[in-house]
């Protein structure tokens, strides 16, 4: 681990019981059945930087964003912010001081606001509850430098989320999570919801904060154009394992993984070049039946008898990070 | 020039609230050639949807159509009552909406719905219906069609299902398909599979194709005229090409410029400021001038009407009247 590593994950895992009720699996003779929504994923994320997640639903991208801010507990492995284990016991003292340092922004801006508080409440609770001792006064002054800085108008704490536009819900959303001033953000999806107009504004304004703040974000999405705009490391997830780890430029240029390459093969191309695609094979399957080796073996056209037996590990070459045995051996 | 599938002649929709009546269309034209993909792009609000839906007559209470008209291979189908339209729509018009799952009744097998809408349109017996169930379901690439035909949706993963909604859009061979976000709600690699499913059968058939989105990807991929909608008006429209890489309106400029591609990395995206205006409050003159850094005197008062530019359409009056160039910044 370097000096410079705000966050580091290593083997997360997390593991969900979604057995049927217990009269049911006697009746019915069935066994428990578990889901392993995150498998042994390993990354880090250096201060001021942004580490995305990519990949499509039940992928397992947004179980590591909830496992990384705590609000899901890890079933194997840890989360090492800034030198304090979360999962640690010994280390729960330090805790307090890293809550308030790490923030989240989701996805959907209409559910993640209080619709019977006003704004400014919103925006204060983050201030109440790190920084008590605080003057009333003190405290509406913070939220509307908040709101200033992203982009609202002062007074609109005095305004209920309804009377906002999906954009500035986010914005309040954004300002909240300033609220405590912290230096790592998780954002999951925090543009999906959002028109592509706004959805720019949005990133701007995202980019230009982490500029003033050095903050350092970790970005979950599925839109491959939003996290190369975004990102300096692209992690790609499929079905709770991560199968590669670039930079966006070796990652959209030359993509190692077959996953990898299949994903921007699917994206449509505004550029109209009418390249020739490698088609879309299969669905994603079942992660409660996951198959055996490589999980994406099924769909891989270079598949051979090993990807169906072993499991791939991680694999480093020229500073890219793969989960393959074919890339591994050569053979792509 | 043969006569369009679809002709719509400035439309209007209002919807009636007790504050007044709020214009969600207003002047909205154009036409879909038989086995053209026209894409009706625009943000939520735009009123792409509330165009799709004034044109299978299936608007929402109160809303209604008070201008224009829709015609159908030439013959008026926005003035029909109930009973005649529900035979054109279904038959001659296919629709394919954004949620499979509500598309589709969970309570019946997906081979019943099916064979419903085949004997309701074409003169089959209740076996022949089955056969070209199972055929269209082969089409749009369902493995083991006659094995999943007693299935039921729910039984089907979302890829599965639209596809399910696509043979059903396509069972009463119908001159029209009007789409309406049909791979929102799906991954891009399942996206991926149904635009190709669904402009490969809509090539086979010459079926002229309304395809509604707000993914300016899927519409540079499979559509060859694009309508850029703005406030319920139409912005721009032209060929897909023109108006991706060369848009004329300010509004397009904007909206290619806003989107991140896969293609490279633009140290900072165009942002139009602002957002679209509320139904009740639509500005006088251009819709769009609030938010247009290149609007002067006129675009506030007068309101501008597709005229041509090079191929396309456009609503703007940067362009000159009589030369259709850009005019020289004022």
């Amino acid at each position: 681990m370097t000096e410079r590593d705000l966050v580091k994950v290593a083997d997360l895992s997390r593991t969900f019981d979604v057995s049927r009720p217990w009269l049911n699996r006697v009746i019915e003779r069935r066994e428990k059945e578990f889901l392993k929504a995150v498998q042994n994923v390993s990354f880090s994320i250096s201060k001021g930087e942004t580490f995305a997640l990519v990949g499509e639903s039940g992928s397992g991208k947004s179980t590591v964003a909830k496992m990384v801010v705590g609000l899901l507990a890890a079933s194997g492995g840890n989360i090492v912010i800034d030198g304090v284990d979360l999962g640690d016991k010994k280390h729960r003292a330090r805790f307090g001081a890293l809550r308030k340092r790490i923030q989240m922004i989701f996805q959907d801006p209409f559910a993640s606001l209080n619709p019977r508080w006003r704004v400014g409440r919103i925006i204060a609770e983050p201030i109440w509850a790190f920084e008590k001792g605080l003057s009333q006064d003190g405290v509406d002054g913070r939220v509307g430098e908040l709101l200033s800085l992203v982009g609202l108008d002062p007074r609109d704490a005095g305004k209920f989320p309804h009377e906002f536009s999906g954009g500035q819900r986010q914005r309040i959303c954004i300002a909240r999570a300033l609220a405590s001033k912290p230096d790592f953000i998780v954002c999951d999806e925090p543009t999906s919801a959002l028109d592509v107009s706004v959805q720019a504004q949005i990133l701007n304004l995202m980019r230009d904060l982490q500029d003033e703040f050095g903050l350092t974000y970790l970005f979950i999405s599925h839109n491959l154009a939003v996290v190369r705009h975004m990102a300096k490391r692209i992690g790609v997830m499929y079905l709770g394992s991560l199968v590669e780890v670039a930079s966006p430029r070796d990652l959209f240029a030359t993509p190692k993984h077959p996953y990898t390459r299949m994903l921007l093969d699917a994206v449509p191309d505004l550029e109209m070049t009418g390249r020739e695609r490698m088609p879309v094979l299969g669905e994603i399957p079942n992660p409660i039946h996951p198959p055996s080796g490589c999980a994406f073996h099924p769909r891989c056209p270079f598949a051979n008898d090993r990807c169906r037996a072993e499991k791939p590990g991680i694999h480093e070459a020229a500073g890219i990070l793969t989960a393959c045995h074919a890339v591994e051996e050569g053979r792509i | 020039m043969t006569e369009p599938v679809l002709s719509v002649r400035d439309l209007q929709v209002e919807f009636p609230t007790r504050r007044g009546n709020l214009r969600a269309i207003d002047g909205v034209s154009f036409d879909i050639a038989q086995g053209e993909v026209l894409g009706v792009v625009g943000e939520s609000g735009a009123g792409k949807s509330i165009t799709g839906s004034a044109i299978v007559g299936l608007l929402d209470p109160p809303g209604r159509i008070c201008g224009g008209e829709i015609r159908l291979r030439g013959e008026r189908i926005d003035t029909l009552a109930g009973e005649a339209m529900r035979r054109v729509r279904g038959k001659r018009i296919g629709m394919i909406f954004q949620d499979p799952l509500t598309s589709l009744n969970p309570l019946y097998t997906i081979g019943r719905q099916l064979t419903e809408t085949i004997i309701t349109h074409l003169p089959m017996s209740m076996q022949q219906a089955r056969d070209r169930a199972v055929q269209l379901l082969e089409e749009v690439g369902i493995p083991g069609a006659a094995s999943r035909i007693e299935a039921y949706p729910h039984q089907f993963s979302g890829g599965m299902r639209q596809r399910v909604v696509i043979a059903l859009a396509l069972a009463a061979e119908p001159e029209l398909v009007i789409a309406d976000e049909p791979t929102t709600a799906l991954d891009v690699s399942v996206q991926a599979q149904i635009i190709a499913v669904l402009k490969r059968l809509c090539d086979e058939r010459g079926v002229a194709v309304m395809l509604i989105t707000h993914d300016m990807g899927v519409i540079a991929e499979t559509a060859d005229r694009v309508a850029v909608m703005y406030s319920g008006r139409l912005a721009e429209i032209g060929p897909v090409r023109e108006v991706v890489k060369r848009p004329h309106h300010p509004y397009t400029s904007g909206l290619m410029g806003s989107i991140p591609t896969i293609e490279g990395r633009a140290e900072r995206l165009v942002q139009i400021s602002g957002s679209m205006p509320r139904l009740d409050a639509i500005p006088d003159g251009c819709a769009f001038h609030p938010r247009c850094e290149r609007a002067f005197a006129r675009c506030h008062v007068e309101r501008p009407v597709p005229e041509s530019v090079e191929r396309s359409q456009v609503a703007c009056w940067l362009y000159d009247e009589e030369t259709r160039t850009l005019k020289a910044a004022p």
